[in-house]
């Protein structure tokens, strides 16, 4: 199930967005500078063409045929020439991506990129940083040249030899700025080809597609029911519960609006998840869900696009929040921290938007699918050395909240092509919802490393130097190093409602509440069936 | 304070979203049909001129100089086709002129009514006009039923050729016609409670005070330095994520927002109310059904881009969206709900010293009580929405007053409206934290929701057989339950103690694991 390029390596439903994984799958034999036009990424490789016509002022963008053509190419970007693409095609940031450790690790590299179903070019990459070094090392000669001219005419000199100088010069800096316009636009098209090589990936992750993921935990076994069981829509409408309808029409279809108990088992289901999860060291935040979708990229989301799962706030460079994992990420953006703050261990909650473009089907009744849900999500910034373990600490702790509830789950250890790109290693949850009859993913963990700190700028000091490298420079300052980052979600409340409906529903048509929420809803111990 | 046409009414500063109001300053004098291209409405205005032109396939749209221009031009394009209309009672303010001019006059509104009159009478006669034509149209259609000799059938035929251009003229005028009153009508503000003082905001009136402002005997604090102390929220780390006035909360202030909304539903269910968690994307019509502008320079309405789609700005929306185009049965009424949501605005030309910190932001979740009742109800529902408000407030310990806002300051859906103002010590006054509004039908007329008394009223005599009912438009009130940043504000700043640390109220403990206090981290 893939849809447009850059959802590459990530199927569409998992609970975590799709990440962005390559551009394309054009042939490596194009041309450098060829516009790719099916890619969404397009108008960002257009970035040096349209700097270079914004700046020749009478350029005319062709008439569009009808205003309507016009908006399209305007939000579509690169098919025809127009102002706003000169906007979209500057790349608003650079990921410090290790260039010189791809080089070094050719071979590792692609065979990541093909076991992970990922588009990046990695032969572009490499050809791109290639000619990059030498454009660098031209720029750095001509600089030199112009540097002994410059000293040569500092001396007495004859007016012919002052003049041949001074032609020297004038052809040697034309050539400097030709030259260097090239490398910027070269270092923009390595960036945005390079954007795209997905994360390393753990060496336990098993290889290949979804189902050959592993299974690592089973908790619990499927309940066994002595009546006619109903699935959590007809539970929720036998109940009261939720109106899907009424949302229809005021919002559109996928929206929803909670009712009754069910207002009260979200309540309840995110202030338990957040204190559990404060009981373990985490810090709690509410955290904005309007944010600029230069972080959404940063996190390695794909803001824009035909099947971008995120929604845009007009006339702004904003975008809704997919996942609390994006602001929280932001946070300590473009930092140095102490050795001392490390590990930093977040609880967050938010509301999470998505536009589950090109999601249908019957995965995607009832609560399953929405384009509005609450969350509560776990997010932690640690030292590199100490990722796998956080990991794990993530994932018992998922295993440890879904236990408390009483679900009937497993933990997957989820396969190289299903993991987005910014994932090195991904554990998945799957309950038991018996109203569906099958599993349904009720949160995940990744472990991101520092791909996301590569583009976030979150960097730490080491207090002493790693024993691995030997600090040449000076004896002081420790140099820095990128954190890394791991999100895992605590609480997806609309899928939690489904398993919590389907699996405590009793033959009179009521539904229990797990014990451990009680307390978070007035000591409400069921929900019964309203008498009308 | 007056920021564009639209916000006539409704000072910035209030919690309520600022409702549309009229669209307009313009002297009376203009012509009916000419463009207004500086109202916000513009748009709208433009429909039928637009509607004429996408009928005529030939017609090519001015070459636009960029395509950031044409974008424009595409996004008010469909716009200008008005997408739904309020049943509005065009005869009751013919009836009812002077009274409605007096109401447009006090509050500050710039709705004209002499053109909507003039427009309404323009489309009455147009309507008649088309009447007489489809009539003679018909005569002569009958005409042409019998055996007509040649040369009479072709004088018919010629008659009822010209009386059909004439009338597809006319309907088309009528159309036209019928879409600038509906806009023009709809900018007419709501009539007003004859209590409501006449006047600026200064004119209202306090109706309750509540306690006395807490004496302090050290220095003191205001929720900025408190929280910053306390590190309860991050304003700098959202400045970069997503762009000034947005805000982290984090630790104890995470708490106290789940307390507050947890603790005030559960409050408000107590006292009859149905829960919801409502969505926080609507359709921007509905946006508009419920009195606020989506579009425009100054809106507060956060959209979607490349859709026709809304933030919320507050629950009132999607929850009076709930039962819109549909006929209620009276034995449903009153129907009380209690609805949660987060809350965006741009707070597009908000500034100065009332929106530091948690005052004024662009994201916040609120607590809103939403009623339906029937039109005799309203009055005593919204006496129980503020009585509630007050017992919510009361039982958190703040000092506070309630007061009757003046007709200058009510937005244009509102019949009467009561804030209930806080002190806030740190910031020194009071501070806004509620509003309920008694919106009567002006709601219901443009959601369309009506219901069927079970008897008839005893005001109108039915005289349409003694079988169905009339329906009625219901009415709609709201009232803030809980807005969470306010609330916070007011909780640090009266709570404060000398040691630096902040006590929580009472009610809000058992909803925070029993704590009592946010004291210092000790780093």
């Amino acid at each position: 199930m893939r849809l447009g390029c850059c959802f590459g390596g990530a199927a569409l439903h998992t609970l975590k967005l799709a990440a962005l994984a390559s551009p394309s799958s054009f042939p490596p034999s194009r041309s450098v500078l060829a516009p790719l036009l099916c890619s969404p990424r397009a108008a960002l490789r257009f970035s040096p063409l349209a700097r270079a016509l914004s700046s020749a002022p009478a350029v005319q963008p062709a008439a569009p045929a009808s205003s309507k053509d016009a908006t399209k190419v305007t939000s579509d970007g690169p098919r025809e020439f127009s102002a706003a693409m000169f906007f979209v095609a500057k790349p608003q940031w650079n990921a410090s991506i290790d260039f010189k450790w791809i080089r070094d690790n050719k071979d590792a590299v692609a065979t990541n990129i093909r076991n992970r179903n990922s588009n990046a070019d990695l032969e572009l990459v490499l050809e791109l940083y290639a000619k990059m070094l030498d454009l660098q090392k031209e720029v750095e000669r001509l600089r030199g040249e112009r540097n002994v001219v410059a000293n040569k005419m500092k001396g007495k000199l004859e007016p012919s030899e002052r003049q041949k100088l001074i032609e020297e010069g004038k052809n040697l800096k034309e050539g400097l700025v030709t030259l260097e316009e090239d490398l910027l636009r070269l270092t923009d098209e390595l960036q945005q080809e390079a954007q795209c090589i997905p994360n390393m990936t753990h060496p336990d992750v098993p290889i290949g597609d979804e189902d050959c993921s592993t299974v690592r935990t089973t908790v619990g076994s499927p309940r066994e029911f002595s009546f006619p069981i109903k699935d959590h829509l007809q539970l929720g409408k036998e109940l009261d519960l939720f109106d899907f309808d009424a949302a229809a029409k005021v919002s559109g279809s996928k929206f929803y609006y909670l009712k009754n108990e069910a207002v009260m088992l979200e309540m309840a289901l995110t202030n338990w998840t957040v204190s559990e999860v404060i009981k373990r060291g985490f810090i709690p935040l509410i955290t904005p869900e309007i944010v600029r979708s230069s972080v959404v990229e940063k996190c390695g989301f794909q803001p824009r696009g035909e099947n971008t799962q995120v929604y845009s706030i007009e006339g702004s460079d904003q975008c809704l929040v997919g996942t609390a994992e994006i602001p929280v990420g932001g946070i300590h953006m473009d930092s140095i921290l102490a050795d001392s703050q490390l590990p930093l261990k977040y609880v967050a909650f938010s509301h999470c938007f998505r536009t589950e473009a090109g999601a249908a089907g019957t995965a995607s009744r009832g609560l399953y699918r929405v384009h509005q849900f609450s969350k509560v999500e776990m997010f932690v910034l640690c030292r590199p050395e100490e990722s796998d373990s956080y990991h794990e600490e993530l994932i018992r702790i998922e295993e440890e909240l879904f236990s408390l509830l009483g679900l009937h789950f497993k933990t997957l250890d989820m396969a190289t092509a299903d993991l987005g790109a910014p994932a090195y290693r991904k554990f998945d949850v799957e309950a038991w919802m018996p109203g569906l009859g099958r599993y349904g993913e009720i949160s995940s963990a990744s472990n991101c490393t520092d791909y996301q700190s590569r583009r976030l700028g979150i960097r730490y000091r080491p207090s002493e130097p790693p024993s691995s490298t030997t600090p040449k420079k000076g004896k002081g300052n420790v140099p820095t190093q990128f954190v890394h980052t791991l999100n895992a979600t605590a609480c997806a409340v609309p899928r939690m409602i489904v398993c919590i409906l389907e699996n405590y529903q009793q033959e009179d048509g009521s539904v229990k509440i797990p014990e451990p929420l009680r307390p978070f809803m007035g000591g409400l111990e069921q929900i019964s069936p309203k008498s009308q």
